[in-house]
């Protein structure tokens, strides 16, 4: 069939066959291409039928925090992997971006990762400096957000100015692990203690934790020593440390919990008073090695341990070993814990993410047992897990943090009911100073 | 006995200092470079101190290897790198900036990110007695090899030819070439010296500070907090600042505990105002 095309001034012309398909090919790809910009433009990019869900990873990667970045990375790997990279039918995309531990990096990648990569879910996050800028990022965009990171400032899942409806976080917050070890001290016969924590919000925090607990059941904080974050020398504060308390409680980390630790040994310290160190940052696992006998014996608090006899642990830490030739600490458990939670939530939707709160939801009713214990999230996305007392001990050679106590479904409020933890005046914030004055730190509103 | 404590570790803490500082000065008194790779000097000779340390757990070793590869790195990053923009401040402090972020980066990847202690010579674990409180020897022991590498560098510049020109050449380094001294020698034998007095600290502070990134930040900040108080280019300075800090320090942690921040920083402040070229600046 010949069709003739008409133009202005009556010319016409007969173009061959070869042209005309040409034509009508380019301009069926304009259409196509104007269509699909139109589209764009209109549409949420996560709601695009893609069948890959994208996972955006945000973690610092080099810096002073890529230690803890790259074993929640490896943690996260390892159960991605462990679920052949999939779930509900969809293929899982992993796009990892470092945040180099700086919150307006952490920011602009979050951004990165949702607006240029379609990512539909971010994960990760170690500092609490990351964490609460990308908290206001996934807030302000409504993007879910899954603290797979430490990540520990109390806030962010408590009711308040903070709280976010995209958050669930199954990693750690300040209080709890102080708690714990509160309530431990506290039935191994200690009242009076002193204290040795980093001098900044995260120490104040624990501490405040620790206090609060201890006060409440009839313990009593003598001394308060706040050296600064990187303190060099423990020195001035190991000797004016109060040597009648029962004991010390510490929270120093990085490397200022080795420091400390090889110090503490060094100034006579180490048998006279005992140590109660909450989060484990001086018997940390890659300094256990490292400073020897110096940490036999002393206790600590973490809502995990390496040590652990569960099917669950012993699978993970094998693996982990293999990949990262060290023993866990907390970070690596963390991370296998946040993509579990992921896939178990991606699946309950079937592979649909548009529906945030649909997702969130799925979230929040996550339950399995983990390397950490079983855990389980409250109504604000706050995991519940369990809290163990640690004793560092020689077991076949080598030295680690033997489980000694265990306190089961731990949450956040813990061991108060949110309306008694919300009933107190003061909030960690107001009391560095104050710890040793139990009248104030329970002092009701 | 607690002031005695105090006292000795402040003493300890400024030795530590002093090697750090030295060098620093050493560097800009005769080349006029403000080095900030001398934090990656100190960072680098921990880590080196630390490898040699764990292959053939000789803290002599240790030492000598760390002080000898950060010697060769200073003299390459001054002939070939520096020397290009002679008494070019902007030019040069930008390079050692650059070199910083390099070497921080190298390290990470090299060591990774766990905080690493060097082992203690075995002579020196335990602790003295002092009445109710010890005090641990390697502390002692740093005292020492402080005071041993101060008088060294004090001999070398008053009592040998090396030291005669050194001081000819930070005075005035053009009249000391057309004295005939090698000046250009001297610049990378000088800048050499200093780098291995850092790569000297950062092995004796391995047991103590232990080695983990971003030390070179920090010790690169305590460094200048050393010279701006004893003086650029000053060894006496070097020696009265690290001392006079370390005490003020350990002294302001134990009986100002609220100021720990900047106890520190708090002689820089006060020194800047009274004296802005240091205790032995000269203006």
């Amino acid at each position: 069939m010949t069709t003739k095309e008409t133009v202005p001034f009556g010319v016409t012309l007969a173009p061959s066959a070869d042209q005309r398909a040409a034509r009508r090919r380019a301009l069926r790809a304009i259409a196509a291409a104007g269509a699909a910009v139109l589209m764009l433009g209109a549409l949420d990019p996560s709601a695009r039928a893609d069948d890959a869900i994208k996972i955006g990873i945000l973690l610092p990667l080099s810096g002073n925090f890529a230690e803890n970045g790259q074993q929640t990375l490896t943690g996260l790997k390892m159960y991605f992997d462990e679920v052949g990279n999939a779930a509900a039918g969809h293929k899982l995309d992993l796009i990892v971006e470092d945040t180099q531990g700086k919150p307006d990096v952490a920011v602009t990648k979050a951004r990165k990762l949702v607006e240029r990569d379609e990512a539909q879910v971010l994960t990760g996050v170690v500092s609490s400096g990351e964490a609460l800028a990308v908290n206001e990022y996934s807030r302000d965009n409504k993007v879910p957000l899954v603290f797979s990171g430490d990540a520990g400032a109390d806030e962010l899942t408590m009711p308040g100015p903070l709280l976010n409806p995209y958050v669930v976080r199954v990693t750690q917050n300040g209080r709890t692990v102080s708690a714990a070890a509160a309530d431990w001290a506290y039935k191994k016969g200690w009242r009076k203690v002193t204290l040795i924590a980093s001098d900044y919000a995260g120490g104040v925090d624990v501490m405040h934790g620790f206090a609060q607990s201890f006060c409440r059941l009839g313990g009593k904080v003598t001394q308060e020593n706040w050296p600064p974050i990187a303190t060099a020398d423990f020195g001035p504060y190991l000797t004016n440390l109060d040597r009648t308390a029962d004991a010390v409680v510490t929270f120093n980390p990085g490397a200022d919990g080795l420091r400390l630790g090889r110090q503490y040994s060094e100034f006579g310290l180490k048998g006279k008073l005992p140590v109660l160190d909450i989060y484990g940052t001086v018997v940390y696992e890659s300094n256990l090695a490292q400073l020897g006998d110096a940490v036999l014996g002393m206790y600590s608090s973490l809502f995990y341990t390496p040590m652990l006899k569960t099917p669950e642990n012993e699978r993970f830490v094998t693996e982990y070993r293999k990949r990262m030739g060290s023993m866990p600490s907390n970070e690596g458990p963390n991370g296998y814990v946040g993509a579990h939670a992921l896939v178990d939530a991606i699946k309950a939707v079937n592979g649909d993410l548009n529906d945030k709160m649909k997702f969130i939801a799925a979230l929040k009713a996550v339950k399995f047992p983990s390397p950490k214990g079983d855990i389980s999230l409250d109504k604000y996305g706050m995991v519940i897990q369990t809290m163990y007392i640690r004793e560092a001990e020689k077991v076949d050679g080598q030295i680690g943090n033997v489980p000694i106590a265990t306190y089961p479904n731990v949450d956040q409020f813990w061991p108060f009911s949110e309306a008694e933890f919300e009933s107190y005046k003061y909030t960690y914030k107001d009391l560095k100073g104050s710890l040793t004055d139990c009248g104030k730190v329970l002092a009701k509103k | 006995m607690i002031w005695v404590i105090h006292t000795l570790n402040g003493i300890a803490f400024g030795m530590l200092l002093f090697l750090l500082a030295a060098g620093l000065s050493l560097i800009f008194g005769l080349l006029k470079i403000l080095n900030l790779t001398h934090g990656s000097f100190y960072l680098l000779g921990g880590y080196i101190g630390l490898t040699v340390m764990r292959l053939t757990d000789s803290f002599v070793l240790a030492l000598l290897a760390a002080a000898i590869t950060i010697a060769l790195l200073g003299a390459v990053i001054e002939r070939f790198f520096l020397r290009r923009f002679h008494l070019d401040e902007l030019p040069q402090t930008l390079l050692t900036f650059g070199f910083l972020f390099i070497f921080a980066d190298l390290s990470l990847w090299i060591w990774g990110g766990d905080p690493l202690m060097l082992a203690q010579p075995r002579i020196f674990a335990g602790s003295l007695p002092l009445g109710d409180y010890v005090y641990p020897y390697y502390r002692l022991f740093l005292i020492a090899v402080g005071l041993v590498v101060a008088g060294a560098l004090w001999w070398f510049q008053e009592h040998t030819r090396l030291g005669t020109m050194l001081r000819a050449g930070v005075d005035d380094a053009e009249i000391a070439r057309a004295l005939g001294v090698n000046v250009s020698l001297l610049f990378t034998l000088i800048f050499a010296v200093g780098a291995a007095l850092a790569a000297l600290g950062g092995v004796l502070a391995g047991p103590v500070l232990s080695v983990y990134p971003g030390a070179d930040f920090e010790a690169l900040i305590l460094a200048f907090v050393v010279v701006i108080v004893g003086g650029l280019g000053s060894l006496r300075g070097a020696l009265a600042g690290s001392l006079l800090v370390g005490i003020l320090d350990d002294f302001g942690k134990a009986f100002f505990p609220e100021f720990a921040l900047f106890t520190v920083f708090v002689p820089m402040a006060i020194i800047l105002v009274a004296r802005p070229t240091g205790l032995f600046g000269r203006g």
